[in-house]
């Protein structure tokens, strides 16, 4: 079972090629295949030659014998069928079948063997296989070679205004302005300047140049952030842009323009960010705070019904100061008997099944303190719905791409269920690569085309019972209906399907309730119309 | 230790690469031609001259490129290049290549992943291995199967390194748990091998937990699995009984590859009768399913195995066997019949013969070209059978009669030649077959054949009517005396004309005939221009007798053979014929026959003229007949028979002499093992132990298999390269390998003198090539240092190794010194081998070979088989002709000798020699091969050797 070498040689035993799978001394080697044309005979019938110590099998190919030289005791019908598939491969990767063209190919027949045999064994492959192994065209590396490019063109046109910036600075600084931002700036152009180092090596062209270019990136973000000195979690206040925005100018306007032309998401003074759905907390400023959060998990069927619903629930609990840690907590929920709750090992199941109250098994415990703006809190109970029911939907998104002439018209529509009133909702919806964003029309709320990952979003700030129901339309080239899906879907909302509410702070210890203060909101993590 | 290479690519020295250019091109951005100039630098690294600087620029340049052929060739570079330095330490600047192979790792193109992979599979040294550890494991979750199954492999070889136990601690639960979850076959296939390799009991408890589903395993995995069983087996015995059922179940395997490896396996794991018949079916089964001509030769030769060890389950199989006969091809058929031949029982026999029969009966229809041949060897098939069971005879004979006159000369005269035996042998079948002779005699187309007839009607027409009817019938044969008539001559004269040309055509394509005892003859042409051509038969003659065309054609020998047969039935019609009356009647047709036929011999009808020998027997007989006397008449009636019956006997005697030695080489030697029959199963202990053989199969293929012991061989060949008063001494041993020459030299520095740039530079002379080019040393004062050079051999040829040494001293680094060493001879002795072939075979390459060399004898040496035996033992040969037929004092002796290479050359000797009047031996040497190397070497060596004396 086991191929010692396969060889191409001429009928004199020149050795044209031969790729060894076992290890063997070159003058082994050389030694069994310049003794093979004489021991093989003229007029057999058969193409095989055994030795006191191998056995070669071998096939003509014009004037020249592909050949294997394997043990003794290797099973001739594996052999047999290998030789057979390197006798189809020869001419496949061959120039021609003669001495000159067997040695101007001779490594890729190696790559070719290689692939038929694996160490001496053989491997289960076609010629097809093979072909396609020694090709090598990976799908994958395409894949990544294309994010590698974008993502260092994106950086060289970071770094390109960024230098442009500060050299402009550096004008400005020479005409003696504004000496206090002169640390800042020198930090920053410091910064580029090395990660300019690093592009020049990165654009040298290893794959991992461009990875560490990607470092940069993303480093000097947060640098910018740090600059400002704004705590970072404090998100709430729109972050000022890039860093590097204190001249602001005219040019950086441009360069912030481009930026957005190229699809980069770049955070202006725009309030409420788009795409930003997830509104973080407010500060918190009550000693005891309840965070009632509902995630929305559905996959809508893109000609209607529902693939999958799923609402996921927490009740968490935060408390600022240790001596109000001795509370129980009133609930009310909303009755909904799709709904089963689940608290947290350490309750008082009991206490909650008959009364609807949260409180620790041992009473004498105090709930655990959080620091404000920790935004996790203390769970206390969770709950989950599922359904297949359509009319729990809070918003339903229709879409109907329809193909006319030279162009496709998208006519999209959402209906939003009466039960919830949603907020900061946006629609996106992929698109084929377009090279100028689409032609939009009947618009109600306002869109937003996203050139780089080719999306359009379509935003609504407020869904509430004067607008139920919208629609939108856009125009693209003609395009496969099937490129538009699937659309994801953000919002929130104050109102959960739980409709859980806190009713009371019950104090363990005597004394006035604490004063608290509830949280509400409905959450989309995954939505989606596929 | 040589290291072992891996890839050979021819390399045209015509168009050498420099390494400036190839360096140019590296640095280059074109891809084009930075993969050609890649080749260019492996074909120099392959063919010796590592350009160190390249590797540097390599590493600069190439490394970092993104193209996959590159990359790819790059893998064959790094394959290639010494990683470790004269002491076996990894060079530093390897660390280098660790970076990109990680990053070909991790490469998102799947098929760099692989290649890399593949690429550690071949990668000796653990240091550079280790960083990539992680890496190579994580791509075992790769989402390609073709990542996964070479990580697999990566990973057991890596395991198989010296250290690999501790770099990879707990691969074989890796691979165990990534088994269980794997779908792909191939990456089962080498996760499975790893852990037969790695970690056996794993492997085998694997094997057990999934035993039901191993039918639906894929065929490479299940050719592992039957690996796994064997090795298992031959280190624990006692489990065997578990793995057998196993075996069983494959060997319904949809895979033929499968089946045949489980019949390998069951025969190598068990002698139980049950074991060994279900692997001959199966073999029996592939011989008839496959339609390869290969595979059924080596099937064949796997039966012809078992059938040493246990012939008497194949017995049973015979008639499974024969039907191999089917295939048209000749090799399969004979290998078929020597092993069913081999099996012949008297259970069995009439069954084989039967199908035998059939068989020979088919070539009669069918118009291969082949059938001759075939019928030939079916003939000797019945042949042999019916000289061991001599009962069978009385069914074949009368058959095979039919083919006397069959146009393929060679089964006609095996049939001539049985019928001669059996009609000796076989009293009782005697009537039957001289009438069926003389009923089918006028068929006889070919002269041989009817000497053979002739002779046997001569000798076994006992009674009258067989005697008359003898006469009678070559009477017939003969046609209307006399051969030609006066008025014939004219038109005879065109006869000749035509005749002439067919004899010269093919006389002029006649070589000479040697004799079984290998001297030359002078044959009349005739004998062998009446095989090819019954041309003559024209007109009227043609609707005449056989004999009569052929002697018409000139066939003098057979007009001898004619009188001499008349001759023995006339004087036998004297003895069971009462009338007078009629034996003078049959004397005188008789002797008209032989005038006419010496009439004949002496007419210008005839392109030549009678030889002489002919002559003197035709003469011979006619004075016999016309002067009859006892004595003669007991010479001619029954001597002639008594030698024929003798030389039957002696063949006989040959034939048990033969199997007689047989049986000796197959017993014990007094050192084997003593198996205690009681305590363990005898054959199936033998059975497991012959499974080392083949785990040496592989070392004996890869030329690790070394043979010690001939180390007193060793010092005979210590040389002395240069003189004792040379600055440097130098000696040699020279161990020659089947393909290649080692030198051992041994060099000493005699001076007080730091030696640099010491260099044993070598040349060679004949079909000798140096692998290595020579590397420079430096020589501390009095010390010494150990050369080994390798030298390739192609050819039996003598070489000559010629060098000189090279070097300079400290105090003068200028100057170089050179010291001239001594010639090493490489003998073709070490070549060739003793080796024994077939007369027949013999003779057909003897009339073939292209080269001979003519030796005059001449030699101090008086006698003629000691002049022999002094030239066997000189040139290491093997006497073909047997010692009988050297026997006794006649002052001439002839006798073949033959050898083959290791290169599968063959090498034929003719010694003719006869003792001259003064004592003194002389004659001729003569060597014939397909090459000049061999012709010359041997003649050189036999003029050198032959002169012999005490």
């Amino acid at each position: 079972m086991v191929v010692l070498a396969a060889s191409v040689i001429n009928k004199s035993g020149k050795v044209l090629v031969s790729r060894q799978f076992m290890d063997m001394t070159r003058t082994r080697i050389e030694g069994l295949l310049a003794a093979f044309p004489k021991l093989v005979g003229t007029g057999k019938q058969h193409t095989y030659v055994e030795t006191d110590m191998v056995r070669y099998v071998y096939q003509p190919i014009e004037a020249l014998y592909l050949l294997l030289v394997t043990t003794k005791q290797s099973n001739i019908l594996e052999d047999l069928e290998t030789l057979r598939l390197l006798s189809k491969l020869v001419p496949e990767y061959a120039f021609s079948l003669d001495e000159d063209g067997i040695c101007r190919t001779a490594f890729e027949l190696i790559f070719a063997f290689d692939e038929v045999i694996s160490l001496g064994h053989k491997e289960n492959v076609t010629v097809a296989q093979v072909k396609q192994y020694c090709e090598m065209e990976s799908h994958e590396e395409k894949l990544h070679k294309l994010v590698m490019q974008s993502k260092i063109n994106e950086t060289k046109d970071v770094m390109k205004r960024k230098a442009s910036e500060i050299d402009k600075s550096k004008i400005d600084r020479s005409r003696g302005e504004k000496g206090g931002f002169g640390p800042i700036q020198s930090m920053g152009s410091g910064r580029i300047e090395s990660a300019f180092s690093d592009m020049s090596i990165s654009s040298s062209g290893s794959g991992f140049g461009s990875g560490s270019g990607l470092g940069v990136t993303t480093d000097f973000d947060s640098f910018s952030t740090k600059a400002k000195g704004r705590p970072p979690s404090s998100a709430t206040a729109p972050p000022k842009g890039l860093g590097m925005q204190l001249g602001k100018s005219q040019r950086t306007n441009q360069f912030l323009e481009s930026l957005k032309a190229e699809g980069e998401v770049i955070l202006e003074d725009v309030q409420p960010k788009v795409g930003q759905s997830k509104s973080v907390a407010p500060p918190l400023t009550d000693p005891v705070t309840l965070n009632v959060e509902e995630k929305l998990n559905v996959t809508l069927k893109r000609d209607g019904g529902v693939s999958n619903f799923d609402v996921q629930g927490t009740l968490s609990l935060q408390i600022l100061n240790q001596e109000d840690g001795h509370i129980q907590v009133q609930i009310e929920t909303g009755g909904n008997p799709g709904i089963l709750f689940k608290t947290h090992p350490n309750m008082n199941k009991e206490l909650f099944s008959n009364e609807n109250i949260l409180g620790l098994k041992d009473p004498n415990r105090p709930f655990p303190t959080g620091q404000a703006g920790d935004a996790a809190g203390v769970g206390l109970l969770k709950w989950r719905m599922q359904s297949q029911d359509e009319s729990l939907v809070p918003l339903q998104i229709n879409c109907w791409p329809s193909v006319s002439g030279n162009e496709t018209y998208v006519n999209i529509e959402y209906d939003a269920s009466p039960m919830f009133d949603l907020r900061n909702v946006v629609i996106s919806v992929p698109l084929p690569a377009l090279r100028e964003a689409p032609n939009v029309k009947d618009i109600h709320g306002e869109w937003r085309y996203d050139a780089r990952n080719s999306i359009l979003e379509w935003s609504i700030l407020l869904i509430d019972n004067s607008n139920r129901s919208g629609s939108m339309e856009f125009v693209v080239p003609p395009a496969d209906s099937s490129v538009f899906f699937p659309i994801s879907v953000r919002f929130s909302a104050t109102s959960t399907f739980s409709d859980l509410k806190v009713v009371n702070i019950l104090p363990l210890k005597g004394g006035a309730p604490p004063k608290f203060a509830q949280r509400t909101q409905l959450l989309t993590e995954n939505y989606q119309v596929v | 230790m040589e290291k072992s290479c891996t890839l050979l690519v021819h390399f045209d020295k015509g168009t050498p690469a420099l390494a400036n250019e190839i360096k140019e091109a590296l640095e280059g951005n074109d891809v084009e031609a930075k993969i050609e100039a890649l080749k260019k630098a492996i074909m120099l690294l392959l063919n010796g001259d590592t350009i160190p600087q390249l590797f540097i620029t390599i590493i600069r340049y190439v490394l970092p490129s993104e193209d996959h052929t590159v990359q790819k060739l790059l893998l064959l570079y790094l394959e290639i290049i010494d990683k470790t330095d004269s002491k076996g330490k990894v060079l530093p600047e390897m660390i280098l290549i660790c970076q990109n192979l990680r990053n070909n790792l991790q490469s998102p193109n799947e098929y760099i992943r692989g290649v890399t992979l593949r690429f550690l599979c071949r990668l000796n040294e653990s240091e550079i291995i280790e960083p990539l550890i992680p890496s190579i494991l994580a791509n075992l979750e790769h989402r390609h199967p073709f990542v996964r199954r070479n990580a697999v492999s990566a990973i057991m070889y890596v395991y198989k390194l010296p250290q690999g136990e501790q770099l990879l601690v707990d691969a074989p639960e890796i691979i165990d748990r990534f088994l269980a979850s794997e779908q792909d076959p191939s990456s089962k296939r080498n996760a499975f091998l790893m852990l037969f390799n790695c970690a056996q009991d794993r492997a085998v408890s694997y094997l057990f937990t999934h035993i039901d589903r191993i039918i639906d395993w894929g065929e490479q995995l299940q050719m592992v699995v039957l690996e796994l069983i064997r090795k298992v087996c031959r280190v624990n015995k006692g489990e065997k009984g578990k793995y057998i059922k196993i075996i069983i179940s494959l060997l319904n395997a949809q895979s033929s590859a499968v089946v045949y490896e489980c019949a390998n396996t069951l025969v190598s794991l068990s002698s139980a009768p049950t074991a060994i018949r279900a692997a001959a079916n199966t073999y029996c089964q592939l011989l008839l399913s496959q339609s390869d001509n290969n595979v059924k030769l080596i099937v064949l030769d796997r039966i012809n195995e078992l059938k040493t060890s246990h012939r008497e389950i194949l017995v049973e199989l015979v008639m499974d066997v024969l039907r191999a006969l089917s295939s048209p091809n000749l090799d399969i058929r004979r290998k078929t019949l020597d092993i069913v031949l081999d099996l012949i029982t008297p259970g069995n026999i009439d069954e084989v013969v039967m199908m035998l029969k059939k068989e020979v009966v088919k070539t009669q229809s069918g118009e291969l070209e082949k059938n001759g041949e075939y019928r030939q060897m079916l003939v000797q098939a019945i042949y042999s059978c019916a000289v061991k069971f001599p009962e069978v005879a009385s069914t074949v004979v009368h058959p095979l009669m039919d083919f006397l006159g069959d146009t393929n000369v060679a089964s006609a005269m095996d049939v001539a030649i049985f019928v001669r035996e059996i009609i000796e042998t076989n009293p009782r079948l005697r009537v039957s077959i001289i009438t069926r002779l003389l009923d089918t005699f006028y068929q006889i187309r070919t002269s041989r054949v009817c000497t053979y007839a002739l002779w046997i009607m001569g000798e076994y027409c006992l009674s009258l009517s067989e005697v008359e009817s003898g006469i009678a019938t070559i009477k017939q044969c003969l046609g209307e005396l006399p051969f030609y008539t006066a008025s014939e001559e004219s038109e005879a004269q065109d006869v000749s004309k035509n005749s002439k040309v067919v004899n010269s055509a093919t006389v002029s394509s006649r070589r000479p005939v040697i004799l079984a005892d290998g001297t030359y003859a002078t044959q009349s042409a005739a004998l062998e221009t009446a095989m090819s051509a019954p041309v003559l038969v024209q007109g009227s003659l043609a609707s005449v007798g056989n004999l009569r065309s052929l002697i018409l054609s000139g066939d003098f020998f057979l007009e001898s053979v004619v009188a001499c047969t008349l001759t023995k039935l006339v004087l036998r019609l004297e003895e069971v014929q009462p009338s007078k009356v009629e034996v003078n009647k049959a004397t005188t047709q008789s002797l008209l026959i032989m005038v006419s036929m010496l009439q004949l011999g002496q007419s210008s009808v005839l392109p030549h003229p009678i030889d002489n020998d002919s002559q003197d027997r035709i003469v011979l007989c006619i004075r016999l007949l016309c002067n009859k006397g006892e004595e003669v008449k007991r010479i001619w009636l029954q001597s002639c028979r008594e030698s024929f019956v003798k030389m039957l006997e002696d063949k006989k005697h040959r034939e048990i002499e033969e199997s007689r030695a047989m049986a000796q080489i197959s017993n014990a030697q007094p050192d084997d093992l003593i198996d205690f029959y009681h305590l363990k199963s005898r054959k199936g202990m033998s059975q497991l132990e012959l499974e080392d053989e083949v785990q040496d199969d592989l070392k004996r293929a890869t030329g690790e298999f070394v043979k010690d012991g001939d180390d007193k061989n060793k010092l005979n060949r210590i040389l002395q390269l240069t003189g004792f008063s040379d600055p440097v001494y130098a000696e040699a041993y020279v161990t020659v390998n089947h393909y290649d020459i080692v030198l051992d030299v041994t060099v000493i520095n005699r001076t007080k003198e730091t030696l640099q740039n010491l260099c044993l530079e070598l040349a060679t002379m004949g079909d000798l090539k140096l692998v290595e080019r020579p590397q420079n040393y430096t020589l501390a004062p009095e010390s010494t240092k150990q050369i080994k050079a390798n030298i390739k051999v192609s050819s039996t040829e003598t070489g000559v190794i010629f060098g000189n040494i090279v070097y300079e001293t400290s105090s003068n680094v200028l100057e170089r010194t050179v010291i001239v060493l001594n010639d090493i001879h490489i003998d073709i002795m070490d070549y060739i081998s003793p080796s024994s072939c077939a007369d027949v075979q013999f003779r057909t390459m003897w009339a073939e070979f292209e080269w001979e060399n003519k030796v005059a004898v001449s030699t101090v040496i008086k006698d003629e088989k000691e002049f022999l035996n002094h030239i066997v033992k000189a040139t290491n040969m093997k006497c073909l002709t047997p010692p009988s037929a050297m026997e006794g004092e006649c002052g001439v002796l002839a006798a073949n000798l033959y050898a083959k290479s290791v290169f599968g050359e063959d090498a034929l000797v003719n010694v003719s020699v006869e003792k001259q009047a003064d004592g003194k031996l002389s004659g001729y040497i003569r060597i014939r091969s397909k090459t000049q190397g061999i012709a010359l070497s041997l003649g050189d060596k036999i003029t050198l050797k032959q002169k012999g004396g005490p």
